[in-house]
């Protein structure tokens, strides 16, 4: 399997690697925002006046000073300024532009807001109940997609019906009940985000650290209603994203603050902005679930409730809610399904998709209430889950038939390379989880062309993200053209540049933009040797790409290399090709018991992962320590070994801090109390355990290239409901609180010792 | 404010914009001019910096950087067989020294776990108790092994035990003018054994939660000289004599520790924040003030927990 080094490594390892903050350009001013500070208030009087009379301040903007746009992907609740309501304490109020950044702090200290405040609400059970304080009073009268089932505070309502869910619970043999409370979680990028403004004229340059440059552009030109045409997006190296990255953000209210300052500008969040301020958060969920099985172990019946944390204001919030249905009903063979999900506004800030958006904490909720299931039950965990997993020609949450579906090996291998059912020192045990995360077949595009000199060069409009997605299509062109993956340069997310890209998110880059590499390398191989076919004298079916030549096959001395032949590229010859490849149908599905459906009905190429994790509890003081995590993923063909373990390591990491450690804390007055990195707790190198991964590697069909399957988000999916298993397993009692921090575990053990 | 080229002693420091000054003297000369000016002290700058970046503490308009001052550097013995850090001795100077670790051993404990990597290297064992936070690490160990702080001002130099440096959090009973340029370690009775341990969350880049320090001498199998003081439970790390009492004359069987840990927590003032709360403190200060009572119990016999303690307590991998 191809081990290569990634194109942009060695910048980013030496630090020579240029990000948006480090931009820097001739007259730049420094942006900063005024925030609400405030979870829920009218605005009564906002006077910017002391600001814009502030020596070095080039301009103070407000809502007043932008086209009067209501946005929002499903819901259009919202404008790029606070507009006479704030409803949560990242909300921006104003911005100003400014000579330094400390002209600018003290211009957005002089800026003066009357709040008349109002009740903030934070709870999603309270929240729903009648006669409670609306976070949108004129709800009712925003533009909204039809799709999408309102009422007050309730964002949105879905359901995942199949069959009879109430008639096979009433015949159970055995019936469990759980209820689970996740709190939200950040995506913490290590670069807090960024972004650089310059109009030309009548059109604007913006680089920005997002993950989707063209959804960016999107916003921009909606809010300051632009053609798409007069906006550039680029996106210098990033730092990573995590999905807080993904929708546009602030490029708007940046480029509204360099047009009105005539000046070009520069946003940088400081880490507390970045925790209070991006919109974009894992969503708080209360989950509850019932199911029922069979005397055997065969579930027959699942019913539950599920309520998700919208948020201030809804971005992909109610899609991420449809979606956690498919992750309440899991990998398994459920018959019979009852389940709905209610989107829940509240004065907090907005949730959107954070890597692998709603499955890792429904699959947390999901496997601990299978856990106590199979306790019920008298089963082993693993040998339920071995009697209960999807496989080849099972059928699906929503009726779709299984294909290309391994659940059942990963579960296998990683029981096998945990070492599962050996035994194990007190205060110590091994908990197992499964998930599923789909793939995302959508358009994707490349142009690939020769140099003069042959050196090969990609333009993508697609986002690298730290993931090594991009880095990767060198590799898959490299194997069409005979190249190494290290002759491609690559010219990527930028939206004047590349064809348009649905961007880093969904795991889809390498998925779609993989399958376009491959056609138009393709295309530049037919080129080739329509050009060879008259040099060498031979039919194309003779001739090969080796190493830089064409040759013809069995006579290797008979060659020309790929330089010469760019190199004499001329007349209506022209070494360039472009390539979209062919979508990959999403299966066939049943879903019409279902309301609110917002998209994701099947899943195509569906990934499949079964983590197992070895914990050990310190039950005097609840303190969990990981001592090994064996992670198996069924992702398809493995196109690049060395980022595709990256990505399981990097996603396993992150699984350990959802599930112990990262936790947003909101007090009562609904403003977050760890906006900080000391009391928001990402685990830190020193916390990695050994992690052994392992890959079933078999293609899929109507997937990615090479049969390839998305591979970014699921390794974070199992991760916290193996280890959620294993606190159990290891000290009696159930964390039913996500993270299980040490205070949380040792409750729950106390709980369980007085029993 | 811009970190700019030190300036000799006696030089005046460099204007800032918006009237703020920053100096950097090379000798306690300078720094006592800059005192006088009104400026405050930073030393490695863990706290200040990282402290304003996040919003949580406003930049002083003066700043004097004491970090060139040799007078303040270095860990030497001291003529009754102590010890003398220079205030800016770094954490992990401290944590790998091998006196310190055979001798004040809980001090090594406590200064090896202080924040990250980075933290340990730039942070400085005056900034730590200068800071006069509740959570210190180093100032438990400090305290039970009765040192004292090393102030100095124009006017000569002042000694100040260090339990008695801080008097709530974040401040201390340092005049203005005054600056701690080092920390003074007595002698130790023959016999000492000293355990520090905390309470945390991850391995790496944390702070005490719940901490505690034991020291004493074991002398023909029982407990002389105890020392006992809690961090992050009450508004300035202390001693707790009911603990002592109980510890002193006895075994320090696991029986006997279990007391000492008990009356521990009866004597904690914990907060509910953001970190734990209160409840959950108080049951804490029980476990970790009986692991390092153990824990010197059987440092004393050669054996206990490996450097730093915390580490082992925890549950090594």
């Amino acid at each position: 399997m191809a081990v290569v080094i990634r194109a942009d490594g060695k910048e980013k390892v030496t630090g020579t690697g240029r990000y948006a903050a480090d931009l820097t350009l001739t007259g730049l001013l420094h942006a900063r925002f005024k925030f609400a500070e405030i979870g829920h208030a009218r605005i009564r009087r906002l006077d910017t006046s002391k600001a814009k009379a502030l020596a070095g301040v080039f301009a103070v903007i407000t809502q007043a000073d932008v086209p009067d746009v209501r946005y929002g992907l499903f819901v259009k609740d919202r404008t790029l300024f606070a507009k006479d309501v704030v409803r949560w304490e990242g909300e921006v109020v104003a911005a100003v532009a400014a000579l330094t950044p400390e002209i600018a702090r003290r211009a957005v200290e002089l800026i003066e807001v009357d709040y008349e405040p109002l009740p903030v609400v934070t709870d999603l059970e309270a929240a729903l109940e009648a006669g409670v304080q609306l976070v949108h009073e004129g709800w009712a009268d925003y533009a909204i997609d039809e799709r999408v089932l309102r009422d007050g505070n309730q964002a949105s309502l879905s359901s995942l019906v199949k069959g009879d869910a109430d008639a096979a619970m009433a015949r159970a043999a055995v019936v469990v009940k759980s209820r689970y409370v996740a709190d939200g979680s950040s995506g913490v990028p290590i670069e807090p985000r960024a972004i650089v403004a310059e109009w030309h004229g009548d059109k604007v340059q913006i680089w920005s650290s997002t993950q989707v440059p063209f959804a960016a552009r999107t916003l921009v030109a909606e809010t300051l209603k632009l053609p798409e045409n007069a906006i550039r997006v680029s996106v210098p190296f990033m730092g990573g994203g995590f999905g807080a990255k993904c929708e546009g953000h602030f490029e708007p209210q940046t480029a509204a603050l360099a047009r009105a300052a005539k000046r070009p500008v520069k946003l940088v969040f400081s880490r507390r902005e970045e925790f209070l301020a991006p919109d974009h958060r894992r969503e708080g969920m209360i989950i509850e679930l019932e199911t029922g099985a069979d005397k055997d172990g065969t579930v027959v019946a699942r019913r539950g409730r599920l309520l998700t944390e919208n948020g201030a204001y809804s971005n992909d919030a109610p899609l991420i809610a449809q979606m956690a249905l498919h992750f309440l009903a899991g990998p398994y063979k459920v018959p019979n399904i009852n389940i709905t999900a209610q989107c829940v506004y509240t004065n907090t800030q907005p949730s959107g998709s954070i890597r692998a958006p709603g499955a890792p904490t429904a699959a947390w909720a999901l496997e601990q209430h299978l856990d106590e299931l199979s306790a019920a039950l008298g089963m082993d965990p693993v040998a339920f889950r071995r009697k209960n997993l999807l496989a080849d020609g099972d059928e699906g949450p929503t009726r779709q038939i299984m294909d290309s579906t391994h659940a059942l090996a990963t579960l296998d291998k990683a029981a096998e390379l945990i070492g599962y059912g050996r035994p194990l020192p007190e205060g110590e045990a091994i908990g197992i989880a499964c998930g599923w995360w789909p793939s995302f077949p959508m358009s994707s595009g490349i142009y690939l062309k020769l140099n003069a000199d042959g050196s090969p060069t990609i333009i993508t409009g697609a986002q690298e993200c730290g993931t090594g997605a991009v880095m990767t299509l060198p590799i898959l062109a490299g194997e069409v053209l005979g190249l190494p993956p290290e002759a491609f340069s690559i010219i990527y997310q930028d939206t004047e540049t590349g064809p348009w890209d649905g961007g880093a998110g969904g795991s889809q880059t390498l998925f779609n933009n993989g399958r376009a590499t491959i056609a138009a390398a393709e295309e530049i191989k037919s080129q080739l040797l329509k050009m060879a076919e008259d040099l060498l004298e031979a039919s194309r079916a003779d001739l090969e790409l080796v190493d830089g030549k064409v040759q013809v096959k069995g006579s290797p001395s008979r060659f020309v290399t790929i330089a010469s032949l760019a190199s004499t590229a001329t007349g209506d010859q022209q070494l360039l090709a472009s390539g979209v490849g062919v979508v990959p149908p999403t299966p066939a599905s049943d879903a019409s018991g279902c309301i609110g459906r917002l998209g994701v009905e099947s899943f195509a190429a569906p990934t499949f992962g079964t983590h197992a994790v070895h914990v050990k509890v310190d039950r005097e003081t609840g303190v969990v320590r990981i001592l090994g995590v064996a992670a198996v993923q069924d992702s398809g063909t493995i196109v690049n070994q060395t980022g595709a373990m990256g990505q399981v390591t990097g996603g396993v990491v992150m699984g350990i801090g959802q599930a112990l450690s990262e936790g947003i804390q909101v007090a009562s007055d609904a403003r977050v109390r760890n906006p900080y990195l000391l009391d928001y707790k990402l685990q830190t190198a020193a916390d990695v355990p050994p992690i052994k991964v392992g890959f079933i590697g078999i293609a899929a069909p109507d997937a990615g290239p090479k049969g390839s399957k998305g591979l970014g988000e699921p390794p974070c999916i199992p991760t916290p409901g193996a280890i959620a298993n294993a606190i159990a397993l290891a000290t009696g009692a159930r964390v039913r609180q996500l993270p299980a921090t040490p205070h949380r575990v040792w409750s729950a053990v106390q709980q369980e010792t007085k029993r | 404010m811009t970190a700019m080229a030190g300036t000799p002693s006696g030089v005046a420091p460099v204007t800032t914009g918006g009237g703020a000054t920053f100096s950097q003297p090379t000798s306690l000369s300078g720094v006592y001019d800059a005192l006088a000016a009104g400026a405050r002290v930073v030393a490695g700058g863990t706290d200040l910096i990282v402290g304003t970046r996040q919003g949580k503490l406003k930049m002083p308009d003066h700043v004097v950087a004491v970090d060139r001052v040799a007078e303040m550097r270095g860990i030497r013995p001291t003529a009754d067989g102590g010890l003398w850090l220079g205030a800016l001795t770094p954490h992990e100077d401290i944590a790998t020294n091998a006196l310190i670790r055979e001798r004040w051993t809980a001090l090594a404990d406590g200064s090896a776990i202080v924040g990250s990597h980075a933290t340990r290297n730039v942070g400085t064992l005056g900034g730590n108790l200068m800071n006069a936070s509740p959570a210190a690490e180093t100032v438990g160990p400090l305290v039970c092994f009765g040192a004292v702080a090393v102030l100095a001002s124009r006017g000569g130099e002042r000694r100040v035990p260090v339990a008695d440096l801080a008097t709530g959090p974040g401040r201390t009973s340092a005049a203005a003018g005054e600056v701690l340029i080092a920390v003074e370690l007595p002698a130790l009775a023959a016999g000492t054994s000293s355990c520090y341990a905390r309470l945390e969350y991850r391995r790496q880049m944390e702070i005490a939660v719940v901490g505690a320090t034991a020291v004493f001498a074991m002398k023909g199998g029982a407990i002389a000289g105890a020392h006992v003081a809690i961090t992050a439970l009450s508004a300035t790390i202390r001693r707790i004599a009911e603990a002592e009492g109980i510890l002193n004359g006895s075994d320090g069987s696991p029986a006997v520790a279990e007391r000492a840990a008990q009356a521990v927590a009866a004597a904690s003032r914990p907060i509910d924040d953001v970190r734990a709360p209160a409840d959950y403190r108080r049951a804490m200060a029980a476990v970790i003030a009986r692991r390092v009572i153990t824990g010197a119990v059987e440092r004393a016999h050669g054996a206990g927990p490996s450097i730093p303690a915390s580490d082992a307590l925890h549950g090594a991998r």
